[in-house]
């Protein structure tokens, strides 16, 4: 974090000796009382949020999990007695390694060619060049676009007898004929991640483009009057200024994209034959489609687990950049 | 901006180079257009038209997905969840990140830490117990709770991002405002929140896209169709044995043109405002 504030107390006229108003303790302690009823004043509407909408239900969700027997009655769980046999199960069911491989496939899938894609354009877009101003909010344009119409227009593009996916490879000739992308299940995931990535690759090109924004022109004409190439420039230029945000905007996107849902859902419902099923697919699908609550929050803890241990594999890098 | 002079030649090239990367990456966008335009008898054979034929070009499926849907009704469903949750999870980060920003007591940080595990909930168990939730609250088929629900998915990040905008915003603005016998939450609202116009946009456009475009939430919780959001309704097109694509692909462009105004009016605001909050929070 490049804050400023590197003190305890930014935002307050300084401590005690320097005050507004130096004069009896009462008084100072009421500037206080009143300094601390600010700062969580302003933080209780998040707290509030963090709370009822996300603590409560990961307490219900723990609870959840831990019980046995079938739940007959999700508002009165008394009658199912505590048990780890859903972790039990869901970590020894065989299809979780797959489950957690696709997912990692799926993520990694998707994160890097956007990153690629949206650092290529960002560094495009920031040269100077006539009709600038109309390309940029086109190319930024798919990030407006819901998740749903994305898979609805990638699963026409793409359909097996009329898409124009299939036209298009049969008339450059990289295949003699149809394929069904989403229905077959070695081309599934790949016919999941293509959408997905251009969802995301626009949030790339706008972090990355601002970023660029703020390094001095005076840096590259320098280098280029020492005779630096365009790849030395990038190396010791570009990338020491925007590695930083290059590796927080990583990491937010794949944590969002490593529990994507609205994509793969509509698209292939987590099949052919489980070839696009995800662990974010197979909670939704234990809880609202076999109605195994137990199992499926058993699995939401788990994938939560898998997540943070990414997060601190990441290393010291990521945690620096968020703290 | 940085961007270097550069000779004619170059910068035209350049402008190719940009045409074609667009023209590839746009193509989605068009293909829904023209699908929207073919009638469909024209579209279903092996080798579609790749301009609509300038004399078979319709707007019928436009018209007849109005007439054959709640079209307007969805519309107004995701209006209404989108503008509540828009609006609240701004006016809860501003809050939220002024405090995280200026005050690092033990409870600002723990809340940091918080928002950040937050993050790592995935959507799908999030859901469950909310469905219990809302469930014994007597508020499922309620958009309150499609919209508390976005509220919560969206203010973890808006949060951060909005800290990030106020630690851009120098303390001593206000200190000197409070200085002068301002309360501390007058210079809140006069000194910092106008600075923080970017940072509110960014926040702004970010929950309006992630809510607008929800679609678990909004399905999982709303079983009544009269209370179905766009997205949802479009959902049930997708995966029909004989779908009208041609009505498909309108009614996705039409779920498409608030957010692209949106974005379009906001967009200045955000390259700057993107830098400022998420990655320097």
């Amino acid at each position: 974090m490049t804050s400023p504030a590197t003190g305890t107390t930014t935002a307050d006229p300084p401590g005690p000796s320097t005050g507004p108003a130096p004069g009896p303790r009462p008084l100072q302690r009421r500037a206080q009382r009143r300094r601390r009823l600010f700062a969580y004043g302003t933080l209780a509407p998040t707290l509030l949020v963090v709370a009822v909408l996300m603590a409560y239900p990961l307490y219900v969700a723990l609870d959840l999990s831990l019980r046995g027997g079938q739940i007959s009655d999700l508002l009165d769980l008394s009658g199912n007695p505590y048990t780890l046999g859903n972790y039990a199960e869901v970590l020894s069911s065989s299809g979780l390694l797959a489950d957690v491989v696709r997912s990692v496939v799926y993520t990694l899938g998707v994160v890097v060619p956007a990153f690629a894609i949206g650092l290529g354009l960002a560094l495009l877009l920031n040269r100077a060049f006539p009709g600038r101003r109309i390309i940029r909010p086109l190319v930024l344009l798919p990030w407006a676009v819901p998740g749903v119409v994305v898979a609805a227009a990638f699963s026409w593009m793409l359909d097996s007898s009329y898409g124009v996916v299939n036209y298009l490879l049969r008339t450059v000739g990289l295949i003699d004929e149809n394929v069904a992308w989403l229905a077959d299940s070695r081309t599934a995931l790949a016919a999941v991640i293509v959408p997905t990535v251009w969802k995301y690759y626009p949030f790339f090109t706008l972090i990355l483009l601002a970023q660029l924004q703020s390094i001095p022109a005076e840096l590259y004409e320098a280098a280029r009057v020492d005779g630096a190439s365009p790849v030395r420039q990038f190396r010791h230029i570009t990338w020491p200024a925007i590695a930083g945000a290059s590796t927080l905007a990583v990491v937010i996107t794949a944590i969002g994209v490593f529990r994507e849902f609205d994509f793969i859902f509509p698209l292939t419902g987590g099949g052919p034959n489980e070839a696009t099923q995800t662990l974010a697919v197979r909670i939704y699908t234990e809880a609202f489609q076999y109605f195994e609550m137990g199992t499926a929050t058993a699995l939401g803890i788990v994938t939560m687990a898998i997540c943070g241990f990414f997060l601190l594999a990441g290393g010291r890098s990521i945690r620096r950049e968020f703290s | 901006m940085s961007a270097t002079a550069l000779s004619g030649g170059r910068r035209w090239s350049l402008l190719a180079l940009a045409v074609v990367v667009t023209g590839v990456l746009m193509f989605p966008v068009y293909w829904m257009i023209m699908t929207s335009l073919v009638p469909s008898n024209d579209l279903l054979v092996a080798e579609p038209p790749l301009v609509p034929p300038a004399d078979s070009a319709t707007t019928e499926a436009w018209t007849g997905v109005i007439d054959d849907q709640p079209v307007g009704r969805w519309l107004w469903n995701s209006t209404v969840t989108t503008l509540g949750a828009a609006i609240i999870s701004t006016a809860v980060s501003t809050l939220g990140g002024y405090s995280l920003s200026r005050f690092r007591t033990a409870g600002q940080q723990a809340m940091g830490f918080t928002l950040l595990f937050s993050r790592m909930l995935p959507g799908t168990l999030l859901i469950i117990p909310l469905f219990v939730l809302f469930a014994g609250l007597g508020m499922v088929n309620n958009l309150w709770s499609v919209t508390l629900v976005n509220i919560a998915a969206t203010v973890p990040f808006t949060t951060w991002l909005m800290k990030g905008f106020v630690d851009s915003v120098p303390a001593e603005l206000e200190q000197s405002a409070m200085i002068d016998g301002c309360g501390r939450l007058r210079a809140l609202w006069y000194v910092v929140v106008p600075l923080l116009k970017p940072g509110i946009a960014a926040t702004f456009v970010y929950a309006s896209i992630l809510t607008w475009g929800d679609f678990l939430f909004a399905r999982t919780l709303m079983g009544d169709p009269q209370g179905w959001t766009v997205t949802v309704g479009i959902a049930t097109f997708i995966g029909e044995f004989s779908i009208d694509w041609s009505g498909l692909m309108a009614i996705g462009l039409m779920s498409t043109v608030p957010m692209v105004l949106l974005f379009i009016v906001l967009e200045p605001f955000l390259s700057r405002g993107m830098t400022a909050g998420a990655v320097k929070g």
